[in-house]
């Protein structure tokens, strides 16, 4: 996930009163002192105000880093984080304080400055395991698929520990490893009673372990509720599970119970409000954001997704109402004030013939509207999307809720909002048919798929990356596929986890026929394991599917795999000829270039760059066949598809224009002049209705020649045969250009 | 013809006086780039105003502090009580934060000296329009109320250099900047397609907007600047000169039923719009009519 700008603001937020909920304590976390423990024991078994006046005395008479721990145990962040400086100015060579210290501002949402100090304490003992598994710590939060190295690394260096095993189980139970996840939940327990150490983090997280097999409120959750009857974090614990495996419902209920049993848990109230806004509860989800404000004011996550709220009046919500039943209302569309005028009617038919495709294709009716948010700016759309793994998020969807960026919070080229909106509307049918127990993996597939069946110029292009990943074997076995989503190893792995993920999809349509898609997401439906249900539906392993997709994808792009270097060379030679502009020159490299490589459509395509050297060579003709070509590969930059779209009005290509301008709707609809063309082209084929709504799209984007769009307009009224309506947008034309003469001479047409 | 516009009662200026200076270049890109705006705008003007005593340019060494206090006594002198005045700054500026500072060789000219100069000339009304950086410096300074201010930034500390003038001076030969279709580009049309341009260039390339055009004061819209091809000929013909004086007339009368148009009820508005606009198709169909064989409006 990309995240900058309003959403990174309330990070750098000196520290201040927190709340003392997750305070992180325990020998493997640094070393906590005799006098701090005895507080410890009473905190930990619920005994609030007792502990509190056991730790007030230590912050009036312990040593500076035991003062800090009281303060920190107390709520008293600013004092703690005063106290941890003095501490270190003191005793600068002692990584322990440098940790504890870098676990204070963990608690203060500020990860990078406690993975600095958890950095720099490893530069005073690069073995030492409190900061190791602080930095795993830092890493697991985000996803990082390093944590893991660090936990291990920690392990080796002291078997004898808990939270090793802890960091262990979570990373597991997140990817969907629940076998490992168990083992290492084992481990932890058995250190735990070995040592005699408080249990609560490992009962949350065996809570959470049962909770993913099936029972919810287990023994574990007892045993924690027995051993501190205000621990709400275990039921937050839980919901942590739910939201990333996208069961916002049931995170809700748990998230819930949380806050009842501790009204104070801020990050509960934070992540509930969070959860209910994903469900569309608008209202409900700001009174829990607001609770968590008021106990943790310096939150990125509540003060953003506040700061979002507030802003809801830059946005109207429309309704859609299903054509079938006009009682019933269907899709919910909230888009930014400025440009609801010009993508509303965009969005709604993409929409509806999504919806229609999908209801019949997967044989499952939505039982609830669908509500599509477009965000023109990013950091907004990062805020209302934040929490979620993966990086360079277009757009994502919370169940019936699709939130996505808009085409103007892009730059041009660098977003298909067709396709974002086609692939989330996949989601919110393999999430809602299966009550949200589609692996990611599948869902992912899915909506690639998708994507690629829509349109052929649509779904992402295949990359370099992808076809290197290939060739090398690189892509991930079938059963932890999840991984490269939730956890990847390098920072491409996600986008070919994505491509690979589709790619499946494509390979068992293929090879056993679409329908098989369908009975998988049945099975998944059932709750059924990935290997299980490809047992089920195919008869093949996961194991043996491997193998055969493996030989499907080297049939699919083994001749680009090995053309990969001849590609780079001659497109180097093409690309200095053209430098030059030594255009015959550039001919032949080109076409090697694309002969070698023919599906990578992305920047320095030989497509364009051969359609360019042939045009300047006079053959215009080729050179379009060439930009065609660009084009049904998944081409996109705006401007290139522009010049092929006026080529083909110049060739007398009219229809072949319209389909290439048409495209660009989907791609970058902030183009006035793309909708003149298509209205123009619209006129001259009969298609008035499709040219009245083009017509429309110019003078929704507020043109500076506001004259000739109504006038357009008009003309396409009067074929309509509408003459009010013509009247109506003609003066509206003279009133701004009183000597528009074909204006005028439309009006001694239909003058009353 | 002196450029003169009538509009209803109110009438406008007998002739408009246009003063151009060209600023420093710094660099010879910008100097190129300024010489060829004042050269594309005073080429326009001319040919608009079609009396060249009415066009003053300043460039080089002829634009420092010294000559253009001349050129505004000269001004001062010769104009007269009805007449209009247009000085377009083409250039660099700087605000150092008490004031605007127009770049030329020598000392700079400040935005109070320029006010200075503005108040001492007989003029109806007074257009001036800034195209450098910092120019939004000198809006409060030269607010009056027969004065219209085009600057290209909203205050003093856009300091970066700008992209306003080279579309302003676009659009003196841009049909896509007459967006009243008269063949004709106003000050007004002039700013807004400017304006325009400006926001798209910085979206375009998803850069941050260091400029923000300004327009202060009312009727930009009757200071004309170009003629485009059609509306130069027509000009020039004494055959349509006749009609053309209807058809401004008319224009005016149009323009102040716009004005009433609040008040009336919508229908009676649209109704009183379309029988002028049917004058209208008439005098255009006339005008077509004299000027070559098609007889269409």
């Amino acid at each position: 996930m990309t995240l900058s700008g309003a959403w990174l603001r309330a990070a750098s937020i000196a520290l201040a009163a927190a709340p003392v909920a997750l305070a992180a304590r325990g020998d493997e976390r640094g070393v906590r002192d005799t006098d701090l423990r005895a507080c410890d024991a009473m905190h930990d078994r619920g005994n609030v105000a007792e502990a509190a006046s056991c730790y007030r005395g230590i912050a009036r008479r312990g040593n500076a880093g035991a003062q800090a721990e009281a303060y920190w145990m107390l709520g008293d962040l600013k004092a703690a984080n005063d106290n941890f400086r003095e501490a270190v100015r003191l005793d600068p060579e002692d990584p322990e304080l440098r940790v504890r210290w870098g676990y204070l501002y963990l608690e203060s949402h500020q990860d990078s400055e406690a993975a600095n100090l958890f950095q720099e304490a490893l530069e005073l003992d690069e073995e030492h395991v409190p900061a190791l598994l602080g930095m795993a710590t830092v890493l697991a939060s985000r996803f990082e698929g390093k944590a893991a190295d660090l936990v291990e690394q920690a392990l080796e260096e002291r078997p004898d520990q808990v939270l090793g095993h802890l960091l262990t189980a979570r990373m597991a139970l997140e990817e969907g490893d629940l076998s490992s996840g168990r083992e290492a939940l084992k481990q932890a327990l058995s250190r735990v009673r070995e040592l005699g150490t408080v249990p609560l983090e490992t009962y949350a997280l065996l809570a959470s372990l049962e909770m993913l097999e099936g029972t919810r409120d287990n023994e574990w959750v007892t045993k924690a509720l027995e051993y501190n009857q205000r621990y709400g974090q275990v039921y937050a614990e839980q919901a942590h599970f739910y939201v990333i495996t996208r069961r916002y419902r049931e995170a809700t209920e748990r998230l819930r119970k949380a806050v009842r049993t501790a009204p104070n848990l801020w990050r509960a109230h934070a992540e509930l409000g969070v959860n209910l806004l994903r469900e569309g509860r608008e209202r409900e989800g700001r009174e829990h954001l607001e609770i968590a404000y008021g106990g943790d004011p310096y939150s990125a996550k509540t003060v953003n997704t506040l700061r979002l709220l507030d802003s809801s009046d830059q946005f109207e919500t429309f309704e859609d109402r299903d054509p079938a039943d006009p009682g019933k209302v269907s899709a919910l569309f909230k888009l930014d004030k400025d440009e609801s005028a010009l993508l509303l009617p965009f969005v709604r038919s993409l929409t509806r013939r999504a919806v229609a495709e999908f209801s019949r294709k997967y044989d499952f009716a939505l039982k609830e509207p669908v509500r599509i948010e477009l965000y023109p700016n990013h950091d907004d759309f990062a805020v209302r999307t934040m929490a979620m793994p993966g990086i360079g998020l277009l757009g994502v969807t919370f169940g019936y809720v699709v939130a996505m960026d808009s085409p103007s919070g892009r730059e041009p080229g660098g977003f298909h909002w067709g396709t974002t909106l086609w692939h989330e509307l996949a989601h919110v049918f393999t999430l809602e048919a299966t009550d949200h127990l589609v692996p990611r993996w599948y869902s992912e597939g899915i909506s690639m798929y998708e994507e690629w069946m829509a349109d052929p110029r649509w779904g992402e292009s295949i990359g370099p990356e992808y076809v290197e990943a290939v060739r090398k074997g690189d892509l991930l076995p079938l059963a932890e596929l999840d991984r490269g989503f939730i956890r990847p190893k390098h920072p491409g792995q996600v986008a070919i986890s994505y491509m690979q993920a589709g790619f499946v999809c494509r390979f068992i349509a293929d090879r056993w026929g679409e329908p098989k898609l369908v009975d998988l997401l049945r099975g998944f439906a059932q709750d059924k394991t990935t290997p299980a249900n490809l047992k089920a539906v195919l008869g093949m392993s996961t194991d043996e599917i491997d193998e055969h997709f493996e030989e499907y994808m080297l049939e699919v792009l083994g001749p680009a795999a090995d053309g990969l270097p001849r590609w780079r060379e001659s497109l180097k030679e093409a690309l200095e000829a053209a430098r030059g502009r030594d255009w015959p020159a550039a001919v032949e490299p080109a076409r090697r270039a694309k002969a070698a490589y023919p599906q990578h459509v992305g920047s320095g395509s030989a497509y364009v760059l051969l359609a360019r050297a042939l045009d300047e060579g006079g053959d215009r003709a080729a050179a379009i066949e060439e930009l065609l070509e660009y084009e049904r590969r998944g081409g996109r930059m705006p401007e290139t598809l522009k010049k092929l779209g006026r080529w083909l009005e110049e060739a007398g290509r009219a229809d072949a224009a319209v389909h290439t301008y048409e495209g660009l709707i989907y791609n970058w609809p902030q183009d006035e002049d793309l909708h003149a063309r298509l209205g123009e082209l619209y006129l001259g084929s009969g298609r008035t209705e499709a040219a009245k709504q083009a017509f429309d799209a110019v003078l929704a984007m507020d043109p500076l020649d506001r004259a000739t769009a109504e006038y357009n307009l008009a003309r396409a009224y009067v074929k309509l045969g509408n003459l009010a309506r013509a009247r109506e947008h003609v003066l509206q034309a003279l009133e701004r250009a009183p000597t528009f003469r074909p204006a005028l001479q439309l009006l001694l047409q239909v003058q009353r | 013809m002196v450029a003169c516009l009538t509009f209803g009662n109110d009438r406008l200026p007998a002739a408009t006086h246009f003063l151009l200076v060209e600023g420093l270049g710094g660099t010879q890109q910008y100097a190129e780039r300024f010489r060829n705006q004042v050269e594309r705008m005073s080429e326009a003007l001319r040919s608009t105003v079609g009396d060249e005593r009415l066009v003053t340019v300043l460039a080089g060494g002829n634009a420092t502090s010294a000559g253009i206090g001349t050129a505004f006594e000269r001004l001062a002198t010769s104009m007269q009580p009805g007449d209009a005045l247009a000085v377009l700054l083409v250039g660099h500026g700087t605000h150092d934060g008490s004031g605007y500072k127009f770049n030329i060789p020598g000392p700079d000219i400040s935005g109070s000296q320029l006010k200075h100069w503005l108040d001492g000339v007989p003029a109806a009304r007074q257009l001036v329009v800034s195209t450098t950086s910092s120019s939004g410096g000198m809006l409060e300074a030269l607010k009056a109320p027969h004065r219209v201010v085009i600057t290209a930034t909203k205050s003093g500390r856009e300091r970066n250099a700008t992209i306003f003038g080279e579309f302003f001076a676009e659009a003196f030969g841009e049909a896509g900047a007459d967006t009243n279709r008269n063949e004709a580009i106003s000050a007004l049309e002039a700013f807004q397609y400017a304006e325009r341009k400006v926001k798209g260039h910085y979206a375009d390339r998803q850069r941050l907007a260091t400029e923000h055009p300004q327009l202060q004061g009312d009727r930009a819209d009757a200071f004309l600047l170009a003629r485009l091809a059609e509306g130069a000929a027509l000009a020039e013909s004494e055959d349509t000169r006749a009609l053309l004086e209807q058809r401004e007339g008319l224009e005016g009368r149009i323009a102040e039923l716009t004005l009433r148009k609040d008040s009336m009820e919508p229908s009676e508005y649209l109704e009183a719009l379309e029988e002028l606009l049917l004058d209208m198709a008439e005098i255009q169909r006339q005008i077509s009519e004299a000027t070559e064989a098609d007889p269409t409006p």
